[in-house]
Protein backbone atom coordinates (compact mmCIF):
# COMPACT_ATOMS: atom_id res chain seq x y z
CA UNK A 1 0.00 0.00 0.00
CA UNK A 2 3.09 2.15 0.19
CA UNK A 3 2.60 3.18 -3.70
CA UNK A 4 -0.25 5.27 -2.90
CA UNK A 5 1.25 7.40 0.11
CA UNK A 6 2.02 10.33 -2.39
CA UNK A 7 -1.46 10.31 -3.80
CA UNK A 8 -2.91 10.43 -0.01
CA UNK A 9 -0.22 13.50 0.65
CA UNK A 10 -1.33 15.35 -2.39
CA UNK A 11 -5.11 14.35 -1.41
CA UNK A 12 -4.29 16.00 2.44
CA UNK A 13 -2.59 19.03 0.50
CA UNK A 14 -5.52 19.72 -1.94
CA UNK A 15 -8.32 19.82 0.45
CA UNK A 16 -5.86 21.92 3.21
CA UNK A 17 -5.50 24.50 0.26
CA UNK A 18 -9.18 24.79 -0.39
CA UNK A 19 -10.08 24.96 3.57
CA UNK A 20 -6.92 27.60 3.58
CA UNK A 21 -8.54 29.30 0.51
CA UNK A 22 -12.18 29.47 2.49
CA UNK A 23 -10.86 30.68 5.62
CA UNK A 24 -8.63 33.59 3.57
CA UNK A 25 -12.09 34.53 2.24
CA UNK A 26 -13.50 34.57 5.28
CA UNK A 27 -11.39 36.69 6.79
CA UNK A 28 -11.00 38.87 3.83
CA UNK A 29 -14.20 39.23 2.56
CA UNK A 30 -17.06 41.49 3.25
CA UNK A 31 -20.26 40.05 4.62
CA UNK A 32 -23.68 42.25 3.66
CA UNK A 33 -26.13 39.51 2.76
CA UNK A 34 -29.59 40.94 1.43
CA UNK A 35 -32.66 38.98 0.64
CA UNK A 36 -32.34 40.20 -3.20
CA UNK A 37 -28.06 38.84 -3.15
CA UNK A 38 -29.57 35.86 -1.34
CA UNK A 39 -32.41 35.32 -4.07
CA UNK A 40 -32.00 32.88 -6.88
CA UNK A 41 -30.36 34.52 -9.52
CA UNK A 42 -32.96 34.85 -12.47
CA UNK A 43 -31.23 37.67 -14.82
CA UNK A 44 -32.98 40.38 -12.48
CA UNK A 45 -36.52 38.60 -12.36
CA UNK A 46 -37.96 38.28 -9.39
CA UNK A 47 -38.07 34.58 -8.77
CA UNK A 48 -41.75 33.06 -9.00
CA UNK A 49 -41.34 29.38 -9.27
CA UNK A 50 -39.50 26.75 -7.44
CA UNK A 51 -36.86 24.56 -9.52
CA UNK A 52 -38.24 21.63 -11.17
CA UNK A 53 -38.64 18.89 -9.73
CA UNK A 54 -39.34 16.24 -12.37
CA UNK A 55 -37.04 15.32 -15.21
CA UNK A 56 -37.54 14.15 -18.62
CA UNK A 57 -37.08 10.58 -18.34
CA UNK A 58 -34.32 10.16 -20.22
CA UNK A 59 -31.76 11.34 -17.91
CA UNK A 60 -32.60 8.51 -15.60
CA UNK A 61 -32.29 6.29 -18.64
CA UNK A 62 -29.07 7.51 -19.70
CA UNK A 63 -27.48 7.19 -15.77
CA UNK A 64 -29.33 3.52 -15.95
CA UNK A 65 -27.74 2.68 -19.28
CA UNK A 66 -24.02 4.35 -18.05
CA UNK A 67 -23.90 2.21 -14.98
CA UNK A 68 -24.42 -1.45 -17.26
CA UNK A 69 -22.10 -0.07 -19.94
CA UNK A 70 -19.55 1.00 -17.41
CA UNK A 71 -19.56 -2.34 -15.65
CA UNK A 72 -18.95 -3.95 -18.91
CA UNK A 73 -16.06 -2.06 -20.14
CA UNK A 74 -14.30 -2.49 -16.74
CA UNK A 75 -14.56 -6.44 -17.54
CA UNK A 76 -12.73 -5.94 -20.76
CA UNK A 77 -9.62 -4.26 -18.55
CA UNK A 78 -8.10 -7.30 -17.07
CA UNK A 79 -8.59 -9.07 -20.74
CA UNK A 80 -6.83 -6.28 -22.34
CA UNK A 81 -3.84 -7.01 -20.06
CA UNK A 82 -3.70 -10.77 -20.51
CA UNK A 83 -4.54 -11.17 -23.64
CA UNK A 84 -1.56 -12.59 -25.04
CA UNK A 85 -1.72 -15.86 -21.97
CA UNK A 86 -5.11 -16.22 -22.87
CA UNK A 87 -4.72 -16.66 -26.93
CA UNK A 88 -7.31 -18.04 -29.06
CA UNK A 89 -9.64 -19.40 -26.54
CA UNK A 90 -9.57 -15.47 -24.70
CA UNK A 91 -10.58 -14.01 -28.07
CA UNK A 92 -13.44 -16.35 -28.20
CA UNK A 93 -14.46 -15.65 -24.72
CA UNK A 94 -14.34 -11.86 -25.12
CA UNK A 95 -15.96 -11.82 -28.65
CA UNK A 96 -18.94 -13.81 -26.71
CA UNK A 97 -19.46 -11.26 -24.23
CA UNK A 98 -19.09 -8.20 -26.74
CA UNK A 99 -21.80 -9.96 -28.51
CA UNK A 100 -23.69 -10.11 -25.95
CA UNK A 101 -23.36 -6.84 -24.61
CA UNK A 102 -23.59 -5.19 -28.36
CA UNK A 103 -26.93 -7.18 -28.32
CA UNK A 104 -28.26 -5.37 -25.32
CA UNK A 105 -26.87 -1.51 -26.95
CA UNK A 106 -28.87 -2.82 -30.37
CA UNK A 107 -31.85 -3.45 -28.36
CA UNK A 108 -31.99 -0.33 -26.30
CA UNK A 109 -31.19 1.55 -29.52
CA UNK A 110 -34.07 0.32 -31.43
CA UNK A 111 -36.38 0.92 -28.23
CA UNK A 112 -35.54 4.09 -28.99
CA UNK A 113 -33.97 4.57 -25.56
CA UNK A 114 -30.72 6.98 -26.30
CA UNK A 115 -33.21 8.91 -28.74
CA UNK A 116 -33.51 13.12 -27.83
CA UNK A 117 -34.60 15.97 -29.43
CA UNK A 118 -36.89 16.67 -31.96
CA UNK A 119 -38.14 14.21 -34.80
CA UNK A 120 -36.54 14.21 -38.15
CA UNK A 121 -39.22 12.97 -40.34
CA UNK A 122 -42.61 14.14 -39.46
CA UNK A 123 -44.92 11.45 -39.88
CA UNK A 124 -47.13 12.12 -43.68
CA UNK A 125 -50.77 13.64 -42.51
CA UNK A 126 -53.34 10.62 -42.91
CA UNK A 127 -55.10 10.94 -46.30
CA UNK A 128 -58.04 10.58 -45.18
CA UNK A 129 -58.59 13.73 -43.46
CA UNK A 130 -59.38 16.97 -45.18
CA UNK A 131 -56.28 19.27 -44.81
CA UNK A 132 -59.38 21.97 -44.41
CA UNK A 133 -60.68 20.48 -41.54
CA UNK A 134 -58.66 22.45 -38.43
CA UNK A 135 -59.96 23.65 -35.11
CA UNK A 136 -60.85 27.03 -36.50
CA UNK A 137 -62.94 25.48 -38.61
CA UNK A 138 -64.91 22.14 -37.13
CA UNK A 139 -65.07 24.19 -33.49
CA UNK A 140 -67.96 26.37 -33.64
CA UNK A 141 -67.49 29.41 -31.25
CA UNK A 142 -70.70 30.92 -29.32
CA UNK A 143 -70.95 33.66 -26.78
CA UNK A 144 -68.59 35.75 -28.62
CA UNK A 145 -72.05 38.41 -29.21
CA UNK A 146 -70.94 42.24 -28.40
CA UNK A 147 -67.19 41.06 -27.98
CA UNK A 148 -64.38 42.79 -29.31
CA UNK A 149 -62.88 40.28 -32.34
CA UNK A 150 -60.24 38.46 -31.52
CA UNK A 151 -56.78 40.17 -32.72
CA UNK A 152 -54.61 37.63 -31.86
CA UNK A 153 -52.46 39.17 -29.70
CA UNK A 154 -54.85 39.78 -27.17
CA UNK A 155 -54.29 36.84 -24.54
CA UNK B 1 2.83 -8.30 -17.37
CA UNK B 2 4.21 -5.53 -15.35
CA UNK B 3 3.34 -4.28 -12.46
CA UNK B 4 3.68 -0.85 -11.27
CA UNK B 5 6.21 0.53 -8.22
CA UNK B 6 8.04 3.44 -7.42
CA UNK B 7 11.20 1.82 -5.87
CA UNK B 8 10.71 4.58 -3.51
CA UNK B 9 8.19 2.90 -1.81
CA UNK B 10 8.35 -0.82 -2.27
CA UNK B 11 10.49 -1.79 0.97
CA UNK B 12 9.81 -0.55 4.14
CA UNK B 13 9.08 3.31 4.38
CA UNK B 14 11.47 5.50 6.41
CA UNK B 15 11.76 9.14 7.32
CA UNK B 16 14.11 9.63 3.99
CA UNK B 17 11.34 8.49 1.48
CA UNK B 18 8.81 10.01 3.40
CA UNK B 19 10.45 13.46 3.08
CA UNK B 20 11.25 12.44 -0.55
CA UNK B 21 7.43 11.62 -1.43
CA UNK B 22 6.68 15.53 0.06
CA UNK B 23 9.23 16.92 -2.06
CA UNK B 24 7.55 15.42 -4.98
CA UNK B 25 4.33 16.41 -3.97
CA UNK B 26 4.91 19.51 -2.93
CA UNK B 27 6.64 20.09 -6.48
CA UNK B 28 3.78 18.78 -8.55
CA UNK B 29 1.12 20.92 -6.38
CA UNK B 30 3.04 24.21 -6.87
CA UNK B 31 3.53 22.46 -10.64
CA UNK B 32 0.08 22.28 -11.33
CA UNK B 33 -1.00 25.58 -9.45
CA UNK B 34 1.60 27.64 -12.03
CA UNK B 35 0.42 25.25 -15.18
CA UNK B 36 -2.75 26.47 -14.56
CA UNK B 37 -2.50 29.77 -14.08
CA UNK B 38 -0.69 29.92 -17.24
CA UNK B 39 -3.40 27.95 -19.01
CA UNK B 40 -5.55 30.59 -17.85
CA UNK B 41 -3.59 33.44 -19.20
CA UNK B 42 -2.89 31.55 -22.40
CA UNK B 43 -5.93 30.40 -22.98
CA UNK B 44 -7.26 34.42 -22.43
CA UNK B 45 -4.19 35.55 -24.60
CA UNK B 46 -4.50 32.91 -27.72
CA UNK B 47 -8.28 33.27 -27.97
CA UNK B 48 -8.26 36.97 -28.05
CA UNK B 49 -5.53 36.85 -30.78
CA UNK B 50 -7.95 33.97 -33.06
CA UNK B 51 -11.11 37.01 -32.20
CA UNK B 52 -9.22 39.67 -33.16
CA UNK B 53 -9.11 40.98 -29.55
CA UNK B 54 -5.64 41.88 -27.87
CA UNK B 55 -6.24 40.05 -24.55
CA UNK B 56 -5.01 40.71 -21.30
CA UNK B 57 -1.86 42.71 -21.26
CA UNK B 58 -1.66 44.90 -17.98
CA UNK B 59 -0.45 42.47 -15.23
CA UNK B 60 2.72 41.70 -15.59
CA UNK B 61 4.99 41.57 -19.45
CA UNK B 62 2.39 40.13 -21.94
CA UNK B 63 -0.81 40.21 -19.24
CA UNK B 64 1.21 37.24 -17.52
CA UNK B 65 0.34 37.88 -14.23
CA UNK B 66 -3.29 38.57 -14.54
CA UNK B 67 -4.39 35.46 -13.27
CA UNK B 68 -2.86 36.05 -9.93
CA UNK B 69 -4.63 39.31 -9.91
CA UNK B 70 -8.02 37.90 -10.61
CA UNK B 71 -7.05 34.96 -8.00
CA UNK B 72 -5.81 38.01 -5.47
CA UNK B 73 -9.20 39.96 -6.22
CA UNK B 74 -11.33 36.83 -5.53
CA UNK B 75 -10.74 36.10 -1.99
CA UNK B 76 -11.62 40.07 -1.57
CA UNK B 77 -15.45 39.86 -2.90
CA UNK B 78 -18.51 38.78 -1.16
CA UNK B 79 -18.94 34.98 -0.52
CA UNK B 80 -22.74 34.59 -0.82
CA UNK B 81 -24.81 31.03 0.03
CA UNK B 82 -28.20 31.44 -1.70
CA UNK B 83 -31.50 30.85 0.86
CA UNK B 84 -33.05 28.01 -0.83
CA UNK B 85 -29.50 26.30 -1.19
CA UNK B 86 -28.71 23.19 0.80
CA UNK B 87 -25.96 24.68 2.67
CA UNK B 88 -23.76 21.59 3.48
CA UNK B 89 -24.15 19.87 0.35
CA UNK B 90 -23.34 23.37 -1.84
CA UNK B 91 -19.63 23.88 0.43
CA UNK B 92 -19.14 20.40 -0.29
CA UNK B 93 -19.23 20.78 -4.13
CA UNK B 94 -15.84 22.96 -4.71
CA UNK B 95 -14.33 20.58 -2.65
CA UNK B 96 -15.40 17.51 -5.13
CA UNK B 97 -14.77 19.22 -7.71
CA UNK B 98 -10.84 20.54 -7.07
CA UNK B 99 -9.25 17.51 -5.02
CA UNK B 100 -9.78 15.10 -8.07
CA UNK B 101 -7.97 17.77 -10.20
CA UNK B 102 -5.07 18.05 -7.92
CA UNK B 103 -4.90 14.14 -7.39
CA UNK B 104 -5.54 12.88 -11.20
CA UNK B 105 -1.79 14.12 -12.03
CA UNK B 106 -0.35 12.21 -9.38
CA UNK B 107 0.06 9.32 -11.90
CA UNK B 108 1.22 11.12 -15.23
CA UNK B 109 4.97 10.70 -15.69
CA UNK B 110 6.67 13.39 -16.86
CA UNK B 111 9.95 12.60 -17.17
CA UNK B 112 12.81 9.45 -16.65
CA UNK B 113 14.73 7.59 -19.12
CA UNK B 114 12.72 4.74 -20.74
CA UNK B 115 14.11 1.65 -22.68
CA UNK B 116 17.82 -0.13 -23.32
CA UNK B 117 17.12 -1.70 -19.88
CA UNK B 118 16.66 1.60 -17.82
CA UNK B 119 13.46 1.72 -16.30
CA UNK B 120 12.77 5.50 -15.97
CA UNK B 121 13.85 5.40 -12.55
CA UNK B 122 16.11 8.24 -11.22
CA UNK B 123 18.16 9.04 -8.54
CA UNK B 124 17.08 11.85 -6.02
CA UNK B 125 19.07 12.46 -2.92
CA UNK B 126 20.85 8.83 -2.67
CA UNK B 127 17.18 7.03 -3.51
CA UNK B 128 16.32 5.37 -6.23
CA UNK B 129 12.52 6.65 -7.69
CA UNK B 130 10.40 7.83 -10.37
CA UNK B 131 9.77 11.26 -12.08
CA UNK B 132 6.37 11.37 -11.57
CA UNK B 133 4.55 11.73 -8.06
CA UNK B 134 2.74 8.05 -7.64
CA UNK B 135 3.10 4.83 -9.86
CA UNK B 136 0.51 2.93 -8.24
CA UNK B 137 -0.19 -0.46 -9.63
CA UNK B 138 -3.79 0.23 -10.88
CA UNK B 139 -2.39 3.31 -12.78
CA UNK B 140 -4.50 4.37 -15.46
CA UNK B 141 -7.44 3.37 -13.57
CA UNK B 142 -6.90 6.30 -10.97
CA UNK B 143 -8.04 8.31 -13.68
CA UNK B 144 -11.24 7.18 -14.65
CA UNK B 145 -12.45 6.97 -11.03
CA UNK B 146 -11.19 10.80 -10.55
CA UNK B 147 -12.91 12.02 -13.16
CA UNK B 148 -16.04 9.96 -12.28
CA UNK B 149 -15.98 11.84 -8.86
CA UNK B 150 -15.89 15.20 -10.34
CA UNK B 151 -18.86 14.46 -11.84
CA UNK B 152 -20.11 14.37 -8.15
CA UNK B 153 -18.80 17.59 -7.79
CA UNK B 154 -20.38 19.31 -10.26
CA UNK B 155 -23.91 17.52 -10.48
CA UNK B 156 -24.06 18.50 -6.23
CA UNK B 157 -23.17 21.99 -6.66
CA UNK B 158 -26.11 22.89 -9.38
CA UNK B 159 -28.79 20.46 -7.42
CA UNK B 160 -27.55 22.27 -4.24
CA UNK B 161 -27.45 25.84 -5.53
CA UNK B 162 -31.64 25.57 -5.09
CA UNK B 163 -31.86 27.33 -8.79
CA UNK B 164 -33.22 26.98 -11.78
CA UNK B 165 -30.18 27.53 -14.19
CA UNK B 166 -27.23 25.36 -12.17
CA UNK B 167 -30.05 22.66 -11.45
CA UNK B 168 -30.96 22.27 -15.15
CA UNK B 169 -27.05 22.63 -15.85
CA UNK B 170 -26.17 20.36 -13.38
CA UNK B 171 -28.34 17.89 -14.90
CA UNK B 172 -26.64 18.53 -18.22
CA UNK B 173 -24.03 17.89 -17.06
CA UNK B 174 -24.15 14.51 -15.48
CA UNK B 175 -25.45 13.33 -18.70
CA UNK B 176 -23.48 14.21 -20.66
CA UNK B 177 -19.79 13.28 -18.94
CA UNK B 178 -21.14 9.84 -17.77
CA UNK B 179 -22.21 9.08 -21.64
CA UNK B 180 -18.67 10.01 -22.95
CA UNK B 181 -16.61 8.45 -20.00
CA UNK B 182 -18.16 5.04 -21.67
CA UNK B 183 -16.32 5.66 -24.90
CA UNK B 184 -13.49 7.39 -22.74
CA UNK B 185 -12.90 4.23 -21.02
CA UNK B 186 -13.07 1.90 -24.77
CA UNK B 187 -10.31 3.81 -25.73
CA UNK B 188 -7.89 3.53 -22.70
CA UNK B 189 -8.60 -0.45 -23.10
CA UNK B 190 -7.11 -0.58 -26.39
CA UNK B 191 -4.04 1.47 -24.93
CA UNK B 192 -3.94 -1.11 -22.48
CA UNK B 193 -4.33 -3.73 -25.01
CA UNK B 194 -1.14 -2.63 -26.75
CA UNK B 195 1.11 -1.60 -23.27
CA UNK B 196 -0.25 -4.80 -22.02
CA UNK B 197 -0.04 -2.90 -18.35
CA UNK B 198 -2.47 -0.63 -16.60
CA UNK B 199 0.59 1.23 -14.98
CA UNK B 200 1.17 4.36 -16.29
CA UNK B 201 4.84 4.10 -16.14
CA UNK B 202 4.45 0.98 -18.14
CA UNK B 203 2.26 2.31 -20.63
CA UNK B 204 5.01 4.92 -21.20
CA UNK B 205 7.94 2.40 -21.12
CA UNK B 206 5.79 0.32 -23.95
CA UNK B 207 5.82 3.06 -26.24
CA UNK B 208 9.93 3.62 -25.95
CA UNK B 209 11.12 6.24 -28.48
CA UNK B 210 9.09 6.06 -31.37
CA UNK B 211 6.38 3.22 -30.94
CA UNK B 212 3.75 5.28 -29.78
CA UNK B 213 0.57 4.42 -29.02
CA UNK B 214 -1.22 6.50 -31.38
CA UNK B 215 0.53 4.24 -34.31
CA UNK B 216 0.21 1.20 -32.41
CA UNK B 217 -3.50 1.30 -31.88
CA UNK B 218 -4.39 3.21 -35.55
CA UNK B 219 -5.09 6.74 -34.43
CA UNK B 220 -9.00 5.77 -33.67
CA UNK B 221 -8.70 4.94 -29.97
CA UNK B 222 -6.68 8.32 -30.24
CA UNK B 223 -9.25 10.51 -31.99
CA UNK B 224 -12.11 8.81 -29.75
CA UNK B 225 -10.15 9.72 -26.26
CA UNK B 226 -9.16 13.14 -27.72
CA UNK B 227 -13.00 14.06 -28.59
CA UNK B 228 -14.99 12.26 -25.25
CA UNK B 229 -11.64 14.11 -22.92
CA UNK B 230 -13.33 17.47 -24.57
CA UNK B 231 -16.49 16.23 -23.49
CA UNK B 232 -15.38 14.97 -20.47
CA UNK B 233 -14.04 18.75 -19.39
CA UNK B 234 -17.10 20.24 -20.72
CA UNK B 235 -14.94 22.45 -22.92
CA UNK B 236 -16.23 23.58 -26.14
CA UNK B 237 -17.53 22.37 -28.45
CA UNK B 238 -19.21 20.73 -25.62
CA UNK B 239 -19.56 23.30 -23.31
CA UNK B 240 -23.84 22.58 -22.91
CA UNK B 241 -23.10 22.91 -19.23
CA UNK B 242 -22.49 26.82 -19.23
CA UNK B 243 -24.03 27.29 -22.17
CA UNK B 244 -24.60 31.56 -21.58
CA UNK B 245 -27.17 31.92 -23.87
CA UNK B 246 -29.31 29.27 -22.65
CA UNK B 247 -27.74 29.02 -18.44
CA UNK B 248 -26.32 32.09 -17.55
CA UNK B 249 -23.28 30.11 -16.13
CA UNK B 250 -24.73 26.68 -15.55
CA UNK B 251 -23.63 24.46 -12.53
CA UNK B 252 -21.61 27.45 -10.79
CA UNK B 253 -24.15 30.32 -11.33
CA UNK B 254 -24.79 30.40 -7.91
CA UNK B 255 -21.33 30.92 -6.62
CA UNK B 256 -19.02 33.36 -5.90
CA UNK B 257 -16.10 34.70 -4.31
CA UNK B 258 -13.19 31.88 -3.90
CA UNK B 259 -16.07 28.90 -4.73
CA UNK B 260 -16.46 30.21 -8.04
CA UNK B 261 -12.09 30.71 -8.04
CA UNK B 262 -12.13 26.82 -7.44
CA UNK B 263 -14.32 25.67 -10.11
CA UNK B 264 -12.51 27.66 -12.39
CA UNK B 265 -8.94 26.53 -11.20
CA UNK B 266 -10.52 22.97 -11.43
CA UNK B 267 -12.01 22.78 -14.61
CA UNK B 268 -8.69 24.45 -16.08
CA UNK B 269 -7.01 22.23 -14.40
CA UNK B 270 -8.91 19.60 -15.19
CA UNK B 271 -7.46 20.84 -18.68
CA UNK B 272 -4.09 20.73 -18.23
CA UNK B 273 -4.08 17.24 -16.51
CA UNK B 274 -6.25 15.70 -19.92
CA UNK B 275 -3.69 17.31 -22.34
CA UNK B 276 -1.19 15.29 -20.07
CA UNK B 277 -3.15 12.15 -20.08
CA UNK B 278 -3.42 12.28 -23.96
CA UNK B 279 0.78 12.70 -24.26
CA UNK B 280 1.10 9.78 -21.53
CA UNK B 281 -1.26 7.41 -23.04
CA UNK B 282 -1.26 8.18 -26.52
CA UNK B 283 2.37 10.15 -27.42
CA UNK B 284 4.61 8.30 -25.72
CA UNK B 285 4.98 10.97 -22.53
CA UNK B 286 8.67 11.96 -22.01
CA UNK B 287 9.67 9.67 -24.64
CA UNK B 288 11.82 11.12 -27.59
CA UNK B 289 14.75 11.49 -29.16
CA UNK B 290 17.70 12.71 -26.35
CA UNK B 291 19.85 15.47 -28.93
CA UNK B 292 23.07 16.95 -26.93
CA UNK B 293 23.95 16.78 -23.28
CA UNK B 294 22.44 14.49 -20.32
CA UNK B 295 19.63 12.05 -21.79
CA UNK B 296 17.58 12.58 -18.63
CA UNK B 297 16.86 16.11 -19.49
CA UNK B 298 15.20 15.58 -22.88
CA UNK B 299 12.32 13.22 -21.21
CA UNK B 300 10.65 16.68 -19.42
CA UNK B 301 11.33 18.95 -22.62
CA UNK B 302 9.76 16.08 -24.46
CA UNK B 303 6.72 16.22 -22.04
CA UNK B 304 6.15 19.75 -21.65
CA UNK B 305 6.16 20.62 -25.32
CA UNK B 306 3.97 17.78 -26.52
CA UNK B 307 1.60 18.92 -23.46
CA UNK B 308 1.77 22.29 -24.74
CA UNK B 309 0.48 21.13 -28.54
CA UNK B 310 -2.70 19.88 -26.68
CA UNK B 311 -2.90 23.19 -24.22
CA UNK B 312 -3.04 25.03 -27.62
CA UNK B 313 -5.58 22.19 -29.50
CA UNK B 314 -7.97 22.90 -26.95
CA UNK B 315 -7.95 26.60 -26.84
CA UNK B 316 -8.45 26.03 -31.11
CA UNK B 317 -11.37 24.18 -30.78
CA UNK B 318 -13.11 26.68 -28.39
CA UNK B 319 -12.08 29.76 -31.13
CA UNK B 320 -12.94 27.44 -33.86
CA UNK B 321 -15.87 25.20 -33.38
CA UNK B 322 -19.83 26.12 -32.63
CA UNK B 323 -21.26 24.51 -29.67
CA UNK B 324 -23.33 20.83 -30.25
CA UNK B 325 -27.06 20.60 -29.50
CA UNK B 326 -27.69 18.45 -27.44
CA UNK B 327 -29.28 15.59 -28.87
CA UNK B 328 -26.20 15.46 -31.14
CA UNK B 329 -24.05 15.34 -28.44
CA UNK B 330 -25.99 12.72 -26.95
CA UNK B 331 -25.99 10.91 -30.26
CA UNK B 332 -22.20 11.30 -31.34
CA UNK B 333 -21.41 9.95 -28.06
CA UNK B 334 -23.20 6.78 -27.64
CA UNK B 335 -24.13 6.20 -31.75
CA UNK B 336 -21.14 6.96 -33.07
CA UNK B 337 -17.73 6.84 -30.63
CA UNK B 338 -19.25 3.67 -28.35
CA UNK B 339 -19.85 1.34 -31.15
CA UNK B 340 -16.65 2.37 -32.91
CA UNK B 341 -14.34 2.14 -30.18
CA UNK B 342 -15.95 -1.64 -29.18
CA UNK B 343 -15.03 -2.13 -32.88
CA UNK B 344 -12.18 -1.40 -32.92
CA UNK B 345 -11.20 -2.67 -29.79
CA UNK B 346 -12.18 -5.96 -31.19
CA UNK B 347 -9.98 -5.83 -34.33
CA UNK B 348 -7.12 -4.88 -32.44
CA UNK B 349 -7.32 -8.19 -30.31
CA UNK B 350 -8.30 -10.31 -33.23
CA UNK B 351 -5.32 -8.94 -35.10
CA UNK B 352 -3.13 -9.24 -31.42
CA UNK B 353 -3.91 -12.44 -31.05
CA UNK B 354 -3.75 -13.91 -34.98
CA UNK B 355 -0.39 -12.97 -34.97
CA UNK B 356 0.49 -14.61 -31.58
CA UNK B 357 -1.18 -17.67 -32.42
CA UNK B 358 0.44 -18.06 -35.95
CA UNK B 359 -3.20 -17.75 -37.62
CA UNK B 360 -3.33 -16.40 -41.17
CA UNK B 361 -3.75 -12.44 -40.61
CA UNK B 362 -5.74 -11.60 -43.90
CA UNK B 363 -8.38 -14.41 -43.24
CA UNK B 364 -8.67 -13.05 -39.61
CA UNK B 365 -9.12 -9.68 -40.82
CA UNK B 366 -11.87 -10.48 -43.07
CA UNK B 367 -13.70 -12.47 -40.64
CA UNK B 368 -13.58 -9.47 -38.16
CA UNK B 369 -14.49 -7.14 -40.81
CA UNK B 370 -17.17 -8.88 -42.04
CA UNK B 371 -18.60 -9.42 -38.05
CA UNK B 372 -17.92 -5.80 -38.02
CA UNK B 373 -20.14 -5.19 -41.55
CA UNK B 374 -22.59 -7.40 -40.57
CA UNK B 375 -22.57 -5.56 -36.53
CA UNK B 376 -22.89 -2.20 -38.59
CA UNK B 377 -25.97 -3.54 -40.38
CA UNK B 378 -27.53 -3.82 -37.10
CA UNK B 379 -27.30 -0.97 -35.89
CA UNK B 380 -28.47 0.93 -38.85
CA UNK B 381 -31.54 -1.64 -38.40
CA UNK B 382 -31.74 -0.85 -35.07
CA UNK B 383 -31.71 2.98 -35.95
CA UNK B 384 -34.42 2.35 -38.57
CA UNK B 385 -36.88 1.48 -35.57
CA UNK B 386 -35.83 4.12 -32.78
CA UNK B 387 -37.00 6.56 -35.18
CA UNK B 388 -40.30 4.88 -36.08
CA UNK B 389 -40.59 4.03 -32.32
CA UNK B 390 -39.69 8.67 -32.35
CA UNK B 391 -42.49 9.53 -34.68
CA UNK B 392 -45.19 7.36 -33.38
CA UNK B 393 -44.05 9.34 -29.63
CA UNK B 394 -44.12 12.14 -31.54
CA UNK B 395 -47.55 11.84 -33.54
CA UNK B 396 -48.95 11.62 -29.79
Amino acid sequence: MGQYLPILMLLVLAVVFAALSFFASRLLAPRRPTAAKSAPYECGIVPSREPPERFPVRFYLIAMIFIVFDIEIIFLYPYAVIHRELGGFGLVEMAVFVVAVFAAFVYLIANGALDWGPVKHLRRVDPRVSTSRTAATTVRRVGLEGREPETGEAA
Amino acid sequence: MILGADPLLTGPIDLTAVAIVAFKTLLVFVFLLVATMLMIWFERKVHGDMTNRIGPNQAGPFGVLQSVADGIKVFFKEDLIPDRSDRFVFKLAPYLSVVPAFVTFAVVPIGGVFGDGERGVVSMFGRDTRLQLADPPIGILLVLAMSSIAVYGVMLAGWSSGSKYPLLGSVRASAQMVSYEAALGLSVVAVVLVSGTLTTSGIVASQHVWNWNIWATGAVPFIIFVIAATAELNRPPFDLVEAEQELVGGFHTEYSSVRFALFYLAEFMNTVTMSAIIVTLFLGGPNGPALIGPDWVWGPIWFFAKLLVFLFMFVWFRATLPRFRYDQLMDLGWKALIPLALGWLLLLVAVRVADDEDWNVFVVMAAALAVMAAAYGLLVLAFRAARRVHEVEAAI
